[in-house]
């Protein structure tokens, strides 16, 4: 019987405490009596704990799903951040861009980004398979602005048509065929694809011709197609700086500004919404501060035996405040449990992407969660602690 | 008795020195407006492997004075001396220390804790020591008290005897040099009790003092010495 004999010195032959092994538990008492106390009251530990599964979940869920509105948004809103549009101020009554307001605005996007002049104009377009009425862009270099669906995008726009993926679908159009606008024929080189961006360049419906091939060139606006939406702004302001110091001659649009409300916006929201779930945590904060006070109170008498046979007032403390600390725990994981539950029907119920749902901005919503759940119980046990560990023993055995 | 500090565990050099003793101790209550004295003066000692019953009429300060030499309790006046050491110069934590290893505590109500076993309830003094030896000499301590075949038993499994046997384990958990006991029969019926006396006579042998306090007077017949408290003064009965 004495085989394992892992028990210093006079051990008598007995095997060795088998419940709890020499391990980490005998190294934290306090965490061994903690946890002996809560399993003693599982409903009301569960109760307790469950205030806090709920709290975290809240904090959790609401938090990371404004993050993912927030997301999607943006990533939907992405690419208007980075386009600068300059057209000819409406007031002076002119309708194109003279080549040195074309230059100039050139020369600022140098370096941040391509600036695109683009001939605007409506026509009548012929196919094989019938007319339709299409939108025509004429410009130079098509790639900075779209991307085929089908055929390939010339570096330089010099021949040929790119038509919109509706207007291939209505005319039955497909790379080599040929089209009939305005009494030119013109060989189709490749279909666009759609875009997801919102942008005022759409081209869905529109075909796009060399610049050449309009009778009048001169450029209805520049679209700078900027690297990054602070380049954006930059080229924005720039422009309006040096081209309309003296009078307002071209008007400039941009949504790089408006994209930064809009995130301003998600910012709030989330933070609201954040807010909502702390104020349930602080109520499950409440239950538990409740909860420890009871127990202590009932096992007062306990605590005073404890106190009378030598165990000193800092372990009941710890012990208590472990026994809190344990309750938020178990809560916080609880919560974070559901809250990954929630967020997989969010991705499942929903057209989110998975990039969005899994996107590491969310695992800060349930580290700070867990965190939080698990400082509110610490903190509501505190109190409920101190006190029974301050009270003297003969008076918690009087009675 | 100088004013060098004799730590709880201090080995007494002398034989003659009582391990425990009150010296002119009074321990005076605020109750309302008036002060209530529960205890006038009271001089006691106890030697080593001595049974002491103290008696007297209920609200005599017969648990007051339990609580004075079980260092639960500070007295108004007077000094309270362990090994000849006045323990109004510990602070609550030498205190704390002393009652666990110089100590021990047996009470009428038991306080056992119901969610631990037997042996863990003995080992209940020691858990935050990470005294690894513990759980082994509570078994033996249970055994000798004729628990052997109780060792994993909550205390709603035991009888009331069974349960003032496992008190008395757990107050010999830490070699005491005392243990206090108050109405340790209280509880039990006369075969009980005279089986509980006996495990004190036990303890006795092996050079524990041993102090109760009590009403019943089936105590006495086991005591070594019997002195009445009555009104705050002690008397010699026997």
């Amino acid at each position: 019987m004495s085989g394992e004999g892992d028990a210093p010195g006079d051990g008598p032959p007995d095997a060795d405490d088998s419940a709890a092994g020499p391990g980490l538990l005998e190294r934290f008492p306090a965490v061994l009596m903690a946890r002996r106390n809560l399993s003693r009251n599982r409903l009301r530990s569960g109760l307790a704990a469950l205030g806090i599964v709920i709290g975290v979940l809240a904090i959790a869920t609401l938090g990371i799903f404004g993050n993912v509105l927030q997301l999607s948004a943006t990533s939907e809103l992405g690419g208007i951040g980075n386009q600068v549009i300059v057209s000819p101020n409406e007031d002076t009554g002119r309708e194109t861009l003279s080549p040195r307001d074309v230059a100039a605005v050139e020369r600022i996007a140098e370096g941040r980004g391509e600036a695109v002049p683009l001939v605007t104009g409506s026509a009548v377009v012929t196919g094989p398979n019938g007319q339709t009425f299409a939108q025509l862009y004429g410009l130079d270099r098509p790639r900075a602005l779209f991307e085929a669906r089908s055929g390939r995008l010339p570096e330089y726009h010099r021949q040929g048509a790119l038509v919109g993926r509706s207007v291939a679908e209505r005319l039955d159009l497909q790379p080599g065929t040929a089209v009939e606008i305005e009494g030119q024929r013109l060989r189709v080189i490749a279909v666009l694809a759609e875009t997801d961006d919102i942008t005022p360049i759409q081209p869905d419906s529109a075909v796009v011709l060399p610049r050449e091939s309009f009778a009048q060139d001169a450029p209805s606006q520049v679209v700078v197609q900027a690297d990054s939406g602070e380049d954006a702004s930059y080229v924005a302001s720039t422009v309006r700086e040096r081209l309309n110091a003296r009078e307002p001659r071209v008007s400039v649009f941009e949504l790089s500004s408006i994209l930064d409300r809009i995130n301003e916006f998600f910012g709030l929201l989330n933070g609201f919404l954040v807010a909502l779930g702390a104020v349930s945590l602080v109520v499950a904060g409440v239950a538990i501060f409740n909860v420890m006070l009871m127990s202590t109170t009932e096992r007062r008498g306990e605590i005073g035996v404890l106190r009378a046979v030598g165990v000193q007032k800092g372990d009941v403390l710890r012990t208590l405040v472990v026994e809190a600390t344990l309750l938020g725990l178990l809560g916080g994981l609880g919560g974070v449990l559901l809250t990954c539950l929630a967020v997989g029907a969010l991705y499942q119920f929903t057209p989110l992407g998975l990039d969005v749902v899994l996107h590491p901005s969310n695992a800060t919503y349930l580290v700070v969660a867990f965190a939080f759940g698990v400082f509110i119980s610490l903190a509501s046990g505190l109190y409920p602690a101190y006190r029974a560990a301050n009270e003297e023993p003969v008076d918690a055995l009087r009675d | 008795m100088s004013g060098e500090y004799a730590g709880v565990d201090a080995t007494p050099d002398a034989e003659t020195e009582s391990p425990l003793e009150l010296r002119d101790v009074v321990k005076a209550y605020e109750s309302g407006a008036e002060t209530v004295r529960a205890l006038k003066g009271v001089d006691f000692a106890v030697e080593r492997g001595e049974f002491v019953s103290v008696i007297g009429p209920s609200g005599s300060g017969k648990s007051t004075m339990l609580n004075m030499l079980g260092l639960l309790d500070s007295p108004t006046s007077g000094e309270v001396l362990l090994d000849g050491v006045d323990a109004a110069t510990y602070d609550d934590e030498q205190r704390t220390d002393a009652r666990r290893e110089y100590v021990g505590f047996v009470f009428q109500q038991f306080y056992l804790i119901d969610a631990l076993t037997a042996v863990e309830n003995v080992t209940l003094p020691t858990v935050y020591q990470r005294d690894r030896g513990a759980p082994a000499r509570a078994r033996n301590l249970l055994r000798r008290v004729g628990l052997g075949d109780r060792l994993e038993h909550r205390p709603t499994q035991l009888s009331g005897g069974q349960k003032q046997r496992v008190a008395i384990a757990r107050s010999l958990i830490n070699e005491p040099a005392v243990v206090l006991a108050d109405e340790p029969t209280g509880n039990l019926d006369q075969e009980t009790g005279t089986a509980v006396l006996e495990e004190f006579a036990a303890v006795c042998d092996e050079g524990v003092a041993v102090v109760t306090v009590t009403h019943d007077p089936l105590v006495n017949e086991f005591a070594d010495r019997v002195v009445e408290l009555v009104d705050g003064v002690i008397r010699d009965v026997r």
